[in-house]
């Protein structure tokens, strides 16, 4: 279902460690965030503001996030191994 | 598993707005009076919210040639237009805005949104790349996910934040630019000819949808890309017939040669039923009294400087500079449905507008002037507001009107 494979649980990850810190404003029941974690029902964060935090990552990694793709991120998980992707392939 | 657990919170928002008062998304207007009023359970409403920038849906001439329209040519053509829908109608509106855009091709829809579109999944393709101001209207991005274009938005009318993405870009691709010229919900202007240089110089194409600014900006009243001298560096100019124009129905316009093909494979243009005869007619109508009346422009600018004034000089909270879309910014989602329930009450009619459908979560009381607005009606706008907000304790002192 996911085409976005999603790596093992590495805290040593600064991209996760960041998506954590990013999302944290719309972690509005504070539940704690992990990979697995869903970014629109487990957060509270409409369609339009997950467009405007991809935004703010294409700015920080330098990289080009299609609209496309993410349609395909579910989890915190997707998201970090979607940055990883575009990133090396930059 | 339920195919309609992915509504999620709708059921809730919908039961939240009904015990505030009347729906603001359902309501019914009984009968409408003229440009400017209507009758809605039993009350006379004052329409503030109807994006009919020249007022004209009331007027004589256009009312005849619809009703000509239909007498000569019938309620409906019943076919698209690569059957048996093109009519001398549809060619000869073609030619009208072909002459009044100064662009050599133009192409009639049936709604603006299918215009959107039709023009964009029929220019872009999967090899492409689409750059989207993040502010740009649904259609546009349901346009893009027809297009099956690789699609990235850029940072609301920022030239320069287009300028490094499309340098991230990948050289070789097909990149197609789009843009609004009036935004409809916070009524902001882009910046035309920044735009145009920056697209020039990474050799894109730039599509600016003109939906809510065609009547309203530029000396002929062609939009914001002629108010900014840059129309004919714009490859592609989306409209509608919905708003100035009085009527129903889209466009799209260009000089490039190729459009022509759009007639041959753009889907929304070809698989849908064409313009009706009463909407054509009124269209051209309309437009025919767009260019010999200019001074419903400028009654349509006295109006929306008026609204603005009255209404930031209340100190209420604006969203941008005076044209035909003045937006209130109010705190929150529920106070919004509360003051928009008040208004309605009172009988003014404003467009809610509540997030995702608004930009940055913002909560909004979205107004339209229209030309055929009284001075006394804006004045009862301005006032109703002020009782409301008064009421609510939503007034914050302001330092200048």
């Amino acid at each position: 279902m996911n085409p976005v494979a999603t790596r093992p649980e590495t805290q040593d990850d600064p991209v996760f460690a960041r998506m954590c810190a990013l999302l944290a404003p719309f972690n509005a029941r504070a539940i704690t965030i992990t990979r697995q974690t869903h970014i629109t029902t487990d957060l509270e964060i409409d369609s339009v503001a997950v467009l405007d935090l991809i935004m703010e990552i294409e700015d920080e990694y330098g990289i080009s996030f299609p609209m496309n793709l993410i349609s395909e991120i579910r989890t915190v998980g997707n998201l970090v191994e979607a940055i990883h992707q575009l990133s090396g392939a930059k | 598993m339920d195919l309609f657990d992915k509504f999620g919170h709708l059921p809730e928002l919908r039961e939240r707005l009904a015990s505030a008062g009347a729906n603001p998304f359902g309501v019914c207007m009984d009968e409408i009076v003229s440009a400017t009023e209507a009758l809605s359970g039993g009350r006379r409403i004052l329409l503030a919210g109807t994006n009919n920038y020249l007022g004209l849906t009331f007027d004589p001439a256009c009312i005849k040639r619809a009703q000509d329209a239909i007498a000569q040519h019938g309620t409906g053509t019943t076919g698209s237009r690569v059957a048996n829908g093109t009519y001398d109608l549809h060619q000869s509106l073609e030619r009208e805005l072909s002459d009044f855009l100064g662009m050599s091709s133009v192409l009639v829809y049936s709604t603006g949104y299918q215009a959107n579109l039709g023009t964009i999944a029929g220019l872009a393709g999967p090899d492409d790349t689409i750059l989207i101001d993040a502010d740009c209207h649904a259609s546009i991005y349901d346009g893009c996910r027809l297009s099956g274009a690789t699609v990235i938005r850029f940072r609301h009318n920022s030239p320069a934040d287009l300028d490094k993405r499309l340098e991230r870009l990948a050289p070789g691709s097909n990149k197609l630019v789009i843009i609004e010229g009036l935004y409809s919900m916070f009524g902001d202007v882009a910046p035309l000819a920044e735009f145009v240089e920056v697209k020039r110089r990474h050799g894109a194409y730039l599509l600016a949808d003109e939906a809510h600014s065609v009547g309203v900006f530029g000396p002929s009243g062609r939009g914001v890309a002629e108010q900014a001298g840059v129309l004919d560096e714009v490859d592609f100019i989306v409209g509608t017939f919905s708003k100035s124009l009085g009527s129903m129905g889209g466009f799209a316009a260009s000089n490039h040669p190729g459009f022509e093909m759009l007639r041959l494979s753009s889907r929304p243009y070809m698989f849908t039923a064409s313009l009706s005869p009463a909407n054509l007619a009124a269209a051209s109508a309309c437009l025919h009294e767009l260019r010999s009346r200019p001074e419903l422009r400028s009654n349509l600018w006295r109006n929306a400087r008026a609204l603005h004034d009255g209404l930031s000089s209340l100190g209420l909270q604006l969203t941008a500079p005076p044209s035909s879309i003045v937006a209130v910014r109010v705190p929150t989602v529920e106070l919004a449905v509360a003051f928009w329930n008040r208004l309605f009450d009172a009988g003014v009619y404003v467009n809610l507008a509540i997030p995702p459908g608004t930009p940055n979560s913002t909560s909004l009381l979205r107004c339209s002037v229209s030309a055929a607005q009284t001075p006394e009606q804006i004045t009862r706008i301005c006032d109703t507001f002020g009782q409301v907000a008064k009421d609510m304790d939503l007034l914050q002192p302001t330092t200048s009107a």
